[in-house]
């Protein structure tokens, strides 16, 4: 390995580890705000968590898939990550370029899923299963929605090379050329990092899910890498939307970093504020609603793009 | 020896190695996941091939149809976890004769075939060019033949499905009787609210 891939290793970890700190810092902030209480010691809060994690005995269940339990956790951050160094941070630089980026992100999203089926199924217990189960049927119901909003983004480039992407923004963000897009983006997000209302793997009506039967250091990853996804979706969501890079005066991965903190904002704000609803109807609202409402974006994108 | 022979050597070793392991695992998910894995080192092989959106489309539909395939066997199947040992193959006679014959067919081809040789430059725009190439003027029929499939898919399940737990799946709807004309088999909806008030499962 080159000592550029060990940069852009050391680049990307940097950015999430930077990353998953405003998510804790901004949840908290949000749960004081909805609480209406003032916020104190917010700063300090995630590392002394997240040190209590690294000192706490891990769990064992009986006859777990010792290996899917273990590896699941790493394969979710390893995916977070690879989604991550697909954005491109400046106008010369992707961690990881191709002609098909926007179509690796999908298989990214796809993966995700199976990550955090095997969580929750190689527990070998009851609750961690069901939230398996549940996440399972949200997640590949929501999936198509996210097929048609990466499609939707891809037509005004007229690629699938990420950077085309941000250069077909150059006039207009996709934000106000495709208006359903970053909504429907940013449903799946926190679908994928069940997050706030779309939390159905690790919901407290489970005791916390497919985390339920599990403490200490893997809990530590399984939470860094949950927060670390929605970093990276949101970093995607200002890709495709929000122009990226793009920018005046200031340095492209400063207005990235600005733009993904904007969207953070906005996903820790929806984690708190929005209600969760039972899976059956979500289900049904991702197939009746959310659905035909990608149909119509992708229709419209289409239509953009010709004229 | 290149990084890409080294990682094609790799890749293929670990999709030979997941391939056995799904006929050797008992459990069902087990063997999904084995045969996820497969798949997944044969789409990493198609990305050292230069083949980038083939590569990048085996990722996501193998990972999307084995989560799919483990989830309907274990609704359907009588071992609902997946985690409990069960014997995962049947036939086996025929199963090795059928494995052995494809697999040397297979062999002889990749040895005895001339492949075609045409060298693509690195610039070429290969997903436009595969894009043409697969559909050519038909793309726009395709397109939109396959948004009209999802949708008549989904009203499909819409229309014929009841919503279940809160709505009535089951009333109105009656089993068939145990022999032709007789009572009807299981449970009766209708005659289940009775006696014990609390107990409406």
């Amino acid at each position: 390995m080159s000592a550029g891939s060990f940069i852009v290793l050391f680049i990307v970890g940097l950015a999430l580890v930077a990353g998953v700190y405003v998510v804790a810092v901004f949840d908290s902030l949000a749960a004081a705000w909805v609480a209406a209480r003032r916020p104190s010691g917010i700063l300090l809060l995630p590392i002394r968590r997240a040190a209590f994690l690294v000192v706490q005995q891990h769990n064992e269940t009986e006859r777990p898939d010792e290996a899917g339990w273990r590896l699941a956790p790493a394969l979710y951050l390893a995916l977070a990550a690879t989604g991550f160094g697909l954005i491109p941070l400046s106008a010369s630089f992707v961690p990881i370029d191709g002609p098909a980026g926007i179509v690796l992100w999908g298989a990214m999203e796809a993966l995700a899923i199976v990550a955090i089926f095997l969580h929750g199924w190689s527990a070998n217990a009851m609750l961690p299963l069901i939230g398996a189960y549940r996440f399972v049927a949200l997640g590949l119901s929501i999936l198509l929605v996210s097929m048609f909003v990466l499609i939707a983004a891809a037509l005004p480039a007229e690629s699938m090379r990420m950077m085309d992407l941000v250069d077909s923004q150059r006039e207009l963000w996709n934000v106000v050329r495709q208006p359903l897009g970053l909504p429907l983006l940013l449903l799946v997000a926190m679908t994928l990092s069940f997050w706030g209302p779309f939390n159905f793997a690790d919901s407290a009506d489970l005791a916390t899910g497919t985390a339920s039967e599990v403490s200490g250091p893997p809990l530590l990853v399984w939470k860094l890498s949950r927060a670390a996804m929605l970093v990276s979706f949101s970093a995607l969501a200002a890709t495709l939307f929000l122009g990226g890079w793009l920018g005046p005066w200031l340095p492209g991965p400063v207005w990235l970093a600005l733009k993904t903190v904007l969207i953070l904002a906005v996903l820790a704000g929806m984690g708190r504020l929005a209600g969760r609803v039972s899976t059956e109807r979500m289900i049904t609202a991702a197939w009746v609603v959310l659905l035909p409402i990608s149909f119509l974006h992708l229709a419209w994108a289409g239509v953009e793009a010709l004229s | 020896m290149t990084a890409v022979d080294v990682f094609f050597y790799l890749l293929s070793a670990i999709a030979v190695v997941a391939g056995w392991r799904v006929f050797r695992t008992d459990s069902m998910v087990r063997a999904s996941f084995f045969l996820l894995t497969s798949f997944l080192t044969v789409g990493g092989i198609a990305l050292l091939l230069a083949a980038p959106y083939l590569g990048a489309a085996v990722l996501f539909m193998m990972a999307v149809e084995m989560m799919v395939m483990a989830l309907f066997m274990v609704m359907f199947m009588m071992n609902p976890a997946g985690l409990n040992p069960m014997n995962m193959v049947h036939q086996s006679r025929f199963a090795i004769g059928a494995g052995v014959v494809a697999g040397v067919s297979l062999a002889v081809l990749a040895l005895v075939v001339r492949f075609p040789r045409h060298p693509v430059e690195p610039s070429a725009d290969l997903i436009s060019r595969l894009g043409h190439e697969l559909l050519g003027d038909s793309m726009l029929i395709f397109e939109s033949a396959g948004v009209a499939i999802v949708a008549t898919m989904v009203c499909t399940v819409v229309l014929s499905s009841a919503s279940g737990r809160y709505g009535n799946a089951t009333s109105g709807s009656r089993p068939p009787g145990l022999e032709p004309g007789g009572e009807p088999a299981g449970r009766r909806p209708d005659s289940d609210d009775d006696a014990d008030g609390g107990d409406d499962e």
